[in-house]
């Protein structure tokens, strides 16, 4: 096995992961396939890309998602850290200035030196399998609802194998 | 593995008007021509509760149609529009198909008399369970692409659903995520191969906040399952409290589920309250609140 550990995805759930891995000593390798593939979804370089709606939903604790937010705030969410710090005037929601948000989370991370940033993506037919991903490192996948193809294609072959 | 959601909004129990609404499927628990009203009640209190049904009159129904038919919807996405119309039709398109077409597909009044009038109904809206703990119903057939004030606006015309406290709208969009409940653990964890965690949307986990949480536990775990990997020590894998909203997301979307659809954090998904009833909902949601923060760094026996 590998020392350290493979994400794939730099979206608001892969980013999380790699802070908080690194946080922890424990080297991380990156994948993101930004800027060289786009999802039909997404248009700008930086990682943890807001794609919907800028708000982060409700901050009162009697919402649910104000109650989760609270919670990772406890767990030191470095998403949730940067979202309070780039919020912009939404009444009892936390919205964000999408722009700052994603870049300072980009900069965060690429700053980190225990972090490493892969520009490629990763799936069946392609350079980079996850399947050799795995007999590598441990290996986590944040690769979101729009999931490229190849990915896609090669997560229904490995979940569907008992 | 899914490509794209397509579902129906989901309501809590607690916000469906039950002077209005009654329990029973309309296939299997139907009323007998010989069966008086009061004997088909007897015999259905018997039975395990099924479908939640509110029936309409024929002003209701027309009034809530014309609503429907009306409602402004989402733009899809060209590469998304391809995709989506294949397996099932957005409920608005069917009722613009013509005034009673929903009569003759999901809101078929058949079945049953209305409990208060003990007449037929001119048309019934069923809502099925959609969680282990009963809490949560979703609308059978309503899958849309109303913008969600708009099926606020809409769906509360439903009678019965005057007041109902939607925890999540329908949506009809690509959207590619696992079967969880049948491959991941609750640490999101793949069962048939340890090595490969997923975080994320592909998870069934909905929103850039429950991302974020799911994110966070996969790090936690995949910390730990490094470090045991490297000292040779045991896994111990760490989950949160049921009682926590992180905790319960992580627990719903690996419980096996009929039908499983991504899901946002809700209260619905959190264990009941305990102590005594709190009628008002922002109370009570204060209370789960506290309750959960309390319990967000307990570590259950054995585990420490």
């Amino acid at each position: 096995m590998k020392e350290y550990i493979t994400i794939i995805g730099g979206g608001l759930a892969g980013t999380e992961a790699a802070y908080q891995i690194a946080k922890a000593g424990i080297p991380v390798k990156l994948y993101e396939m930004k800027p060289k593939k786009y999802t039909p979804a997404h248009h700008s370089s930086e990682l943890a890309e807001v794609v919907c709606s800028n708000s982060f939903k409700s901050n009162l604790l009697t919402n649910a998602c104000g109650l989760l937010k609270e919670e990772l705030r406890k767990l030191d969410s470095l998403l949730i850290r940067i979202a309070d710090e780039t919020k912009v005037p939404a009444g009892q929601a936390l919205a964000v200035d999408r722009e700052e948000f994603s870049q300072r989370v980009t900069e965060e991370i690429k700053n980190n030196p225990l972090i490493e940033i892969v520009s490629e993506e990763v799936g069946k037919g392609l350079p980079t399998t996850l399947s050799d991903l795995i007999k590598e490192s441990i290996t986590i996948v944040a690769t979101g609802p729009l999931t490229s193809d190849p990915l896609a294609e090669e997560i229904a072959e490995l979940t569907r194998a008992k | 593995m899914y490509f794209y959601d397509a579902a129906a909004p989901i309501v809590t129990k607690e916000s469906i008007d039950f002077s209005v609404a009654f329990y029973g499927d309309r296939y299997s628990q139907e009323k007998k021509k010989e069966e008086t009203m009061e004997e088909w009640k007897k015999r259905l209190a018997g039975e395990e509760p099924s479908y939640i049904n509110l029936p309409m009159d024929q002003e209701e129904y027309e009034t809530f149609w014309k609503a429907l038919v009306e409602a402004e919807v989402v733009t899809l996405h060209e590469f998304e529009k391809k995709e989506i119309f294949e397996g099932c039709m957005p409920i608005e398109v069917m009722a613009k198909r013509g005034m009673d077409t929903l009569r003759f597909g999901p809101l078929k009044p058949m079945g049953f008399d209305d409990p208060r009038t003990g007449k037929r109904p001119y048309a019934v809206v069923q809502l099925r369970q959609d969680d282990k703990q009963a809490e949560l119903y979703n609308l059978v057939g309503f899958q849309t692409n109303l913008k969600f004030g708009e099926q606020k606006r809409v769906f509360q015309l439903i009678p019965g659903l005057g007041q109902g406290d939607f925890v999540k709208y329908g949506v009809m969009h690509r959207n590619t995520y696992l079967n969880s409940p049948e491959l991941l653990t609750e640490t999101y964890q793949l069962k048939s191969n340890p090595n490969l965690y997923f975080a994320g949307q592909l998870t069934g986990v909905e929103g850039y906040v429950e991302s974020i949480s799911s994110g966070m536990v996969v790090a936690l775990n995949t910390i730990a399952y490094y470090q045991s990997q490297k000292q040779r020590i045991d896994y111990l894998p760490i989950t949160f409290s049921a009682y926590t909203m992180i905790g319960s997301l992580a627990k719903y979307i690996s419980t096996p589920n009929h039908k499983f659809q991504p899901m946002n954090a809700n209260f619905g998904i959190l264990p009941e309250w305990e102590g005594k009833k709190i009628r008002d909902k922002k109370e009570r949601y204060q209370k789960l609140a506290e309750r959960s923060l309390k319990h967000l760094f307990f570590v259950p026996e054995g585990k420490k």
